[in-house]
């Protein structure tokens, strides 16, 4: 289904006010891209793909055809690991239950481990990045189903 | 045998990684080329990439600062400054240790025996009779290295150093002798003990004897 | 302020080393990972040399007295505040009352020392220059000894409030150094190398190196290929400097760690370049270790990245300390 316009609008003008230059938004039977075209944002037919980008949501997005999601997301452009470098055992795995403030995983940046927190109490819906992988501010990095 | 610019014996100097460089005095080990080197480290005390000079047995360690830019100009420097220092005759304090020879408090004295083939009572007499220049201060806090022992009593260091001797202990270690200031190991032969206050760490400075001192062990008394 | 639960045999406070004494036979003491006890004082703010309490053996308990940010770096040991437990190359927060537990070295780590740092730096006095613990002679850390269960210790600057609740990649991951998955160090020859045979300096640079039960910080005393001088050497006293591979009569290495006497009279085999003492200083008793020969040049440069890891951590540490609530994690 698509998205209606007005919320298109409003994803768009988000977008525009950041340094993001391609936002694709998946969702169940359809896929919409967003691009630039000079200072504009405008959605495109066939534009660039990269599956392993992270997909930027904004905050609080709504999966209207489940249970309501909140999105951790980067704090900063680093690496989102999902265990401490000294560990095995990642911090979280999908449908775990984690209390408001629980470590979910670590944002590496340089030499720093930041941690990154449940801002509160829920269950782990998705992991959205792998391990290791580089993720710029306001990435979505782990979705929880609020209690 | 290399030789340094003057014709004689060239000085050994080596690097103890990166953080101090070693320089050994050629030749016969003597209160001469000693008092040469506490010149030569009263000289580099000076040098900006030096933090400290620490005078060993006719040998010279030089900590860095950091590891020198120029390694090879300090080395040169160092080799030229030891041609030209004028020897430092240093007229110290001379100290008297009264040491009780062997039993308990010597325990490696048989060591000796059965290395120099001398008897206690020789070797009490050769270890008592000279005066020691304090050459250098090391090993532990307030540790004397003395010079002036008679070759006669040299013995080895030991196979395996032992975990812990007294402060207080008197060794022979290879052609040297010794006052231990603490408690701790050692790989030398301990042949007597003595009473005695080497360091105090509120002190300027901390140690009470200084190269340039003499001591003189006095025969207290020689234990079975 | 915190209160020893432990009777912590080994545990003594240490900074960076007494330098500057040798020459009244004073060696420098110190912190056997340097580098650790350097990263836990600046996530707290501290000066890289502020004086640490080293904690080799566990299980090791401290009581805090009052709220007290703290940091702990080196081995990962399991460590727990109260129940909660803790992230390794941490800072933290505790509050008056909390006990804080220290477990034993886990994980795949290679690893086994703890450093507990605290705000300002643990409060000792300066003895010739330095907060460490002088064990022969017994003065300097904390009345010149090994911690004791009761011993109580003061922060510097106790009230700190800086941020906590970040950490550093440890750097036994951001500055590997292994050879077949065992801990490698880096040396410079000494000047009796090549008084050694050449089969014994190939041995040693070849061969795998045991750390024995017979090793603390005086000294590591090693097992393996026995090394043979080419003739018997006497050396006269000399100075040395920690990392310097004696070989006595025996062929079995020792090498001078922080405690060692400022000088000595065994051969130098080689010195374990001071870049790589931190690696050296958490090697566990019953590991084995490798060797890898390099020159003046190479050492200096092993120095140099070893400081430059500390100076980015002091830069964004000190952003994260003076970032805005809200805009870092």
């Amino acid at each position: 289904m698509k998205k209606a316009p007005h919320e298109l609008r409003e994803i768009a003008g988000w977008m525009a006010a950041t340094g993001i230059g391609f936002l694709e938004l998946r969702m169940p039977g359809a896929t919409v891209r967003l691009g630039r075209r000079g200072d504009e944002v405008v959605t495109l037919d066939d534009g660039p793909r990269s599956d392993e980008a992270p997909v930027a949501h904004p905050p609080g997005a709504t999966n209207r055809f489940g249970p309501p999601v909140d999105t951790v997301s980067s704090a900063s452009l680093g690496e989102f690991l999902h265990a401490h470098p000294c560990a095995t055992a990642p911090f979280v795995r999908t449908g775990a239950r984690v209390q408001a403030g629980q470590m979910l995983g670590l944002l590496r940046i340089g030499v720093l481990l930041l941690p990154v927190t449940a801002s509160r109490a829920g269950t782990v819906a998705a992991v959205r990045v792998e391990d290791g992988a580089t993720v710029g501010y306001g990435a979505a990095l782990v979705d929880l189903h609020p209690l | 045998m290399k030789l340094s610019t003057t014709g004689r014996a060239a000085p050994t100097l080596s690097l103890l990684g990166t953080t101090a460089l070693l320089f050994e005095a050629p030749g016969a080990m003597a209160l001469e080329s000693q008092q040469r080197i506490w010149a030569l480290a009263k000289e580099a005390t000076g040098w900006p990439e030096v933090r400290e000079a620490v005078p060993g047995m006719n040998n010279l360690m030089l900590t860095f600062v950091r590891p020198p830019r120029r390694l090879a100009e300090l080395k040169e420097r160092l080799a030229a400054a030891w041609e030209t220092v004028t020897p430092l005759a240093r007229e110290g304090r001379v100290v008297e240790l009264p040491v009780r020879y062997g039993g308990a408090g010597g325990p490696h004295m048989a060591d000796v025996v059965a290395h120099t083939g001398l008897s206690v009572e020789e070797i009490v007499e050769l270890h008592s009779a000279p005066l020691y220049p304090v050459y250098a201060l090391g090993s532990h806090p307030g540790y004397c290295y003395l010079g002036g022992m008679d070759p006669r009593i040299a013995t080895p260091r030991r196979q395996v150093p032992v975990l812990s001797i007294p402060g207080g202990a008197v060794s022979i270690g290879g052609a040297q002798t010794g006052v231990s200031a603490s408690a701790g190991p050692s790989g030398w032969n301990t042949i007597g003990s003595t009473t005695m206050r080497f360091f105090d760490p509120a002190r300027d400075p901390p140690a009470t004897l200084r190269p340039g001192d003499s001591i003189r062990f006095l025969v207290e008394g020689i234990e079975a | 302020m915190i209160e020893i639960l432990s009777n912590a045999a080994l545990a003594t406070v240490q900074d960076l080393g007494r330098l500057g004494s040798l020459r009244f036979g004073v060696g420098t003491a110190g912190a056997m990972d340097d580098l650790a006890l350097a990263a836990g004082n600046l996530l707290l703010g501290n000066e890289a040399g502020a004086a640490g309490i080293e904690i080799p053996v566990f299980p090791f308990k401290v009581r805090f007295a009052e709220d007290c940010v703290f940091a702990l770096t080196g081995a990962d040991c399991g460590a727990r505040l109260d129940m909660a437990p803790l992230l390794p190359w941490w800072s933290h927060r505790a509050r008056a009352g909390q006990v804080l537990t220290l477990g034993l070295p886990q994980g795949a780590q290679r690893a086994s020392r703890a450093v507990l740092c605290l705000p300002g730096g643990v409060d000792v006095p300066q003895v010739l220059g330095s907060r460490s613990t002088q064990m022969r002679g017994a003065f300097g850390g904390h009345e010149g000894r090994a911690l004791r269960k009761g011993d109580v210790l003061r922060a510097a600057d106790p009230g700190r409030a800086c941020r906590t609740g970040f950490g550093l990649v440890p750097p036994a991951i951001a500055l590997p150094l292994d050879i077949d998955g065992l801990v490698a160090l880096r040396v410079l020859p000494g000047a009796e190398y090549l008084g050694f045979e050449t089969a014994s300096r190939a041995a040693f640079w070849d061969g795998e190196w045991r750390i024995t039960a017979q090793s603390d910080r005086y000294g590591y005393r090693l097992s393996g290929a026995a090394l043979r001088p080419v003739a018997a050497m006497e050396l006269r006293s000399h100075g040395i400097v920690p990392g310097v591979i004696q070989v006595p009569h025996s062929g079995q290495p020792i090498i001078q760690m922080r405690d060692a006497q400022p000088s000595g009279g065994y051969p130098k085999f080689g010195t374990v370049i001071e870049a790589d003492l931190w690696r050296l200083g958490q090697a566990p008793i019953g590991s084995r270790i490798r060797f890898i020969e390099v020159d003046w040049d190479q050492a200096v440069a092993a120095l140099e990245q070893k400081q430059a890891w500390l100076a980015k951590v002091a830069r964004m540490v000190a952003l994260q300390h003076s970032a805005p609530t809200g805009v870092s994690a």
